[in-house]
């Protein structure tokens, strides 16, 4: 109903547009639509310079997940935070991180310095800053949430940011730190999530459209077991140690007082220091600057590693296609050039126009304030309507 | 192209002007009060007022919202209070102990330990209240980065006595009344994801006006501190939004030379760089203390008998406060701080008892003025601890006068269900202790009810008093933790794997003997009275056992 209340609104206002573009040289016009294109590609393609990603994805997410609870797991908090702060720097936005953390270490009342938390020894990069937003913490981390967060399984009122909202063109980071062993990751000291639910909540998601390509990567004891039993498509795994290995922190901070990163995260954190935005390292590359018996299991993987772009996964790359023809909508089929202004009883296209929408605004009111709706909506409309004028007149 | 830019403005300037908006005023504050101790108690609030909104009808629900527009109040706020019809929202995000007798009566009331969450919302909406009660706690959970989900049915109360609205609550059509919920979390961390979604609301968050200063890394380190949200309804006024900040800071102990003097960026490490240009007012006031000899710098702009204040107006400079006691070389700690409290009720709670099934609660009641008080007493306690009443005592002096207790309302608690709500006025007399006490029962907790940190004991949410003269501000008592029967949690796998042990043995000895058949088998040559004998064994297996 709404629809054809304002096509004769846009029919008066598409008429006049036309008349007021008295004079406008066509290849001047075709000179500056040549021009934003190039503009709209240069600002889309900044993300994808340099070997260009063959990655078809056009979201990215993150689900950092810290399944260790208590003070002395400090550097399990910092693991996560420091892939939370590498994610975000480079690019995926807060509400497309969900970031689980089973403790507070920044407001601990053991910490010394409260709201920090910290990467290295010096104390030189603190990882907790000034804007954070975490998902879940504290007792929600729990293997059913997370299975719940992965599969989409979610309460209804559960709100958008402890929801993972991907689609089948959405590339996901997952990495998961804590105490493990063979083929389990503890969550709490309490409970455990096997390889298996793991392998089947990926299922799950592949078969669900959940996912186009996902980077799992497990710092814990015996790492690699707990991609052991994946068996869906698309996802490539890293870990920090074989099956029978343990996993170690890196480093001590003496005024902190535990050890404050485990020695894979912090190679891994180092590495991803120095890629930014633009960067194309790939996944070879990082892979082959991961230190210890760190594995890499990329049989499921249908990308070679080193055309895969370390910002497939770990920034937020926007890809848009500058389409050289404009679209066409329905709306734009009327031919307006047949209705002479003469016939609608039109002479002063200007003032017209001006009264016009005044008379089209109190109608809208009239309208909205009918359904109970607020008056400035009509403005809204109104304003729309014009821009869209506008915006056809360029295109023609 | 001109002339259509004139058309666009041209017209969006005359419909603007035609119709009446809706008008949003933003008011910020700042209050620093020197505490006697040195410390420094500062009190942030930001409100933002809608002129003429009304909230949303409860039945009105069922229908599509109509869309929102907002200026100064938080989008993301409004939608929450639209979606589940909230008339009035109180929600409180604290850390420490508030100490009355110190610093007085805080600011802001709400200063209970972890997270507090009351609603008052109108019922007759298709959905019932305790389904939005639920909305809206997992809303705010994601608004706030808060564990507020974990607010259940065991822990939700509605304590009409000691939570009225602290606005007005719109008429409902005849059958329909308000409801109210409150559920707390005393072990609620409040940290900087905490602060970040708090700041994103505000209007100048963190580049202009006073908000310029919450900086995390500060307002975290301070001895107490707590954010609030509270949303009203004024009847002829409109919506209000009231966001505080509270913190208690030590400069004494941030000082290296062990001196109290403070500046906004000793306090902060930031300085207020601009005023807030969409703030109606803003405005910093200082409360002179009362021992003298200090030195404030700069010059206020208006100066009243126990406290200065600073109008932030455009185009100020950068504003540093800084108040120092020039003459002092090092602070002295007064020595009669808690013989002279400066509330005016002392209030203590404690658990006693070291045994795991029972314990003893007490609440120990002064009253420091000359005048008796009465003040309701609200305690809410999760269903594990089963109040005796019977055993409720009060005690005043070496009188037990049970005259000064009353009007006492008792909800029992639900096991595994609701939580225990006692409710009772009490009459305090002047300067006189009063002790009030009961013994409890510590139930045994499922297996699966223990949280991963068991033996850390369980929090109790602080009971609360509210005074029934004068200002009604509610007093919170200390959050106690309780420690309850916990079980060795590797018991249930050793008791399994005992049973799986024995089950399997018993079973495998006696399919054994059902099943298996024990013949005698003779090496070599065979001879005919062998055979025979075989022949009888396979006959009668028994025999050869």
């Amino acid at each position: 109903m709404r629809f054809l209340f304002y096509l004769p609104l846009s029919l008066i206002f598409s008429l006049f547009s036309l008349l007021a573009l008295t004079a406008c040289a066509a290849d001047l016009e075709a000179f500056q639509r040549a021009s934003a294109r190039a503009r709209i590609g240069q600002f889309f393609d900044r993300n994808a310079v340099g070997a260009s990603s063959e990655s078809k994805h056009t979201n990215n997410w993150a689900v950092l997940v810290c399944s260790s609870r208590y003070w002395f797991n400090y550097r399990h908090m910092s693991n996560t935070l420091g892939m939370y702060r590498t994610v975000k720097r480079l690019g995926i936005p807060d509400s497309n991180i969900i970031l689980m953390l089973a403790d507070d270490a920044a407001c601990n009342p053991r910490n010394r310095f409260p709201g920090c938390v910290y990467a290295d020894a010096g104390r030189h990069l603190d990882l907790y800053g000034e804007n954070i937003e975490v998902d879940y913490r504290g007792y929600e981390v729990t293997v059913e949430n997370l299975l719940r967060v992965l599969t989409g399984r979610v309460e209804p009122s559960v709100p958008r940011s402890k929801r993972l909202l991907s689609d089948d063109r959405s590339n996901i980071f997952v990495y998961m730190t804590g105490h493990g062993g063979n083929e389990f990751l503890k969550f709490q000291d309490n409970e455990e999530m096997s390889t298996f639910d793991v392998a089947d909540a990926f299922e799950q998601m592949w078969q669900k459209k959940r996912y186009n390509e996902m980077f799992f990567m497990v710092d814990t004891c015996q790492a690699k077991s707990m991609y052991s039993k994946l068996y869906s498509p698309n996802i490539l795994a890293t870990g920090s140690s074989q099956v029978g290995e343990n996993s170690y922190s890196y480093e001590n901070d003496m005024d902190v007082g535990v050890a404050v990163i485990d020695g894979f995260t912090h190679f891994t954190l180092e590495f991803m220091e120095n890629i930014n935005k633009t960067s194309a390292t790939n996944m070879q590359e990082f892979a082959n600057k991961i230190r210890s018996h760190a594995d890499v299991r990329s049989d499921l993987f249908h990308r070679p590693l080193d055309r895969t772009l370390i910002t497939d996964f770990f920034g937020g790359v926007a890809h848009a296609e500058v389409i050289e023809s404009p679209i066409t909508t329905s709306v734009t089929t009327v031919s307006v050039e047949s209705i002479a202004p003469e016939e609608l009883g039109l002479r002063e296209p200007v003032a017209d126009l001006l009264i016009n929408v005044s008379a089209a605004a109190d109608d809208v009111e009239d309208h909205y304030a009918h359904f109970g709706g607020k008056q400035q909506d009509g403005w809204a409309i109104v304003a729309g309507l014009v821009g869209y004028v506008v915006m056809r007149e360029r295109r023609q | 192209m001109h002339i259509h830019a004139l058309i666009i403005l041209a017209s969006l300037i005359g419909i603007n002007s035609a119709t009446p908006t809706q008008e949003e005023e933003y008011h910020e504050s700042l209050t620093l009060r020197p505490l006697r101790d040195g410390k420094v108690a500062t009190h942030f609030a930001f409100t933002t007022l809608i002129r003429g909104a009304v909230p949303r009808a409860p039945h009105s629900l069922a229908d599509d919202d109509v869309s929102q527009h907002y200026t100064l109040f938080p989008l993301a706020l409004g939608q929450i209070l639209r979606e589940y019809a909230i008339t009035e929202l109180h929600l409180n995000l604290n850390a420490g102990q508030w100490d009355y007798d110190r610093w007085g009566q805080p600011g802001e009331p709400a200063v209970g330990s972890g997270a507090e969450l009351w609603v008052w919302m109108g019922d007759g909406a298709p959905t019932s209240v305790d389904a939005r009660w639920k909305g809206t706690q997992n809303a705010l959970a994601g608004l706030f980065c808060t564990s507020l989900g974990g607010m259940d049915a065991q822990r939700t109360t509605s304590p009409t006595r000691a939570f009225p609205p602290a606005g007005n609550l719109p008429r409902l059509s005849a059958p329909h009344t308000h409801r109210l919920r409150h559920a707390s979390l005393p072990a609620e961390s409040v940290c900087t994801e905490n602060l970040t979604p708090f700041l994103k609301l505000l209007p100048c968050p963190v580049q202009a006006g006073v908000a310029a200063l919450l900086n995390p890394h500060r307002l975290f380190d301070a001895d107490w501190h707590g954010l609030g949200i509270d949303v009203r309804w004024i009847a002829g006024k409109g919506v209000e939004l009231r966001m505080t900040v509270q913190a208690v800071f030590d400069p004494v102990r941030m000082s290296s030379e062990g001196k109290r003097d403070w500046t906004l960026r000793s306090l902060f490490g930031r300085v207020i760089p601009r005023a807030c240009p969409v703030a109606s007012s803003s405005r910093i006031t200082v409360d002179l203390p009362a021992d003298g000899g200090f030195v404030l710098l700069p010059d206020p702009s208006e100066i009243y008998p126990t406290s200065v204040a600073f109008n932030l107006a455009r185009g100020m400079e950068e504003l540093d406060i800084s108040m120092h006691w020039s003459q002092e070389v090092r602070f002295s700690y007064p020595l009669d701080l808690t013989s002279t409290p400066i509330s005016a009720i002392s209030v203590d709670r404690t658990l006693k008892g070291a045994s795991q099934t029972h314990g003893d609660l007490a609440l120990v009641l002064r009253n420091n003025l000359h005048t008796p008080q009465r003040v309701l007493y609200l305690e809410t306690l999760p269903w594990y601890i089963e109040l005796y009443l019977h055993t409720l005592s009060v005690e005043c002096g070496h009188s037990r006068p049970y005259e000064l207790f009353g009007n006492l309302t008792y909800t029992p608690p639900v096991p595994h269900g609701s939580p225990t709500l006692l409710q009772a006025e009490l009459i305090l007399p002047p300067h006189e202790r009063v002790r009030v006490a009961a013994r409890f029962r510590k139930s045994f907790l499922r297996y699966t009810e223990h949280p991963p940190d068991a033996q850390r004991g369980w929090d109790l949410p602080p009971a609360v008093l509210v005074p029934e003269q004068g200002a009604r501000a509610r007093v919170y008592t200390r959050a106690v933790l309780v420690d309850l029967a916990t079980p060795d949690f590797s018991m249930p796998y050793n008791v399994i794997i005992m049973t799986c042990t024995l089950a399997a043995l018993v079973f495998g000895f006696v399919f054994n003997m059902l099943t298996r058949k024990f013949v005698v088998v003779y090496v070599g040559e065979k001879k005919e009275g062998d055979a025979r004998a075989l022949e009888r064994v396979e006959r009668s297996p028994s025999k050869e056992m």
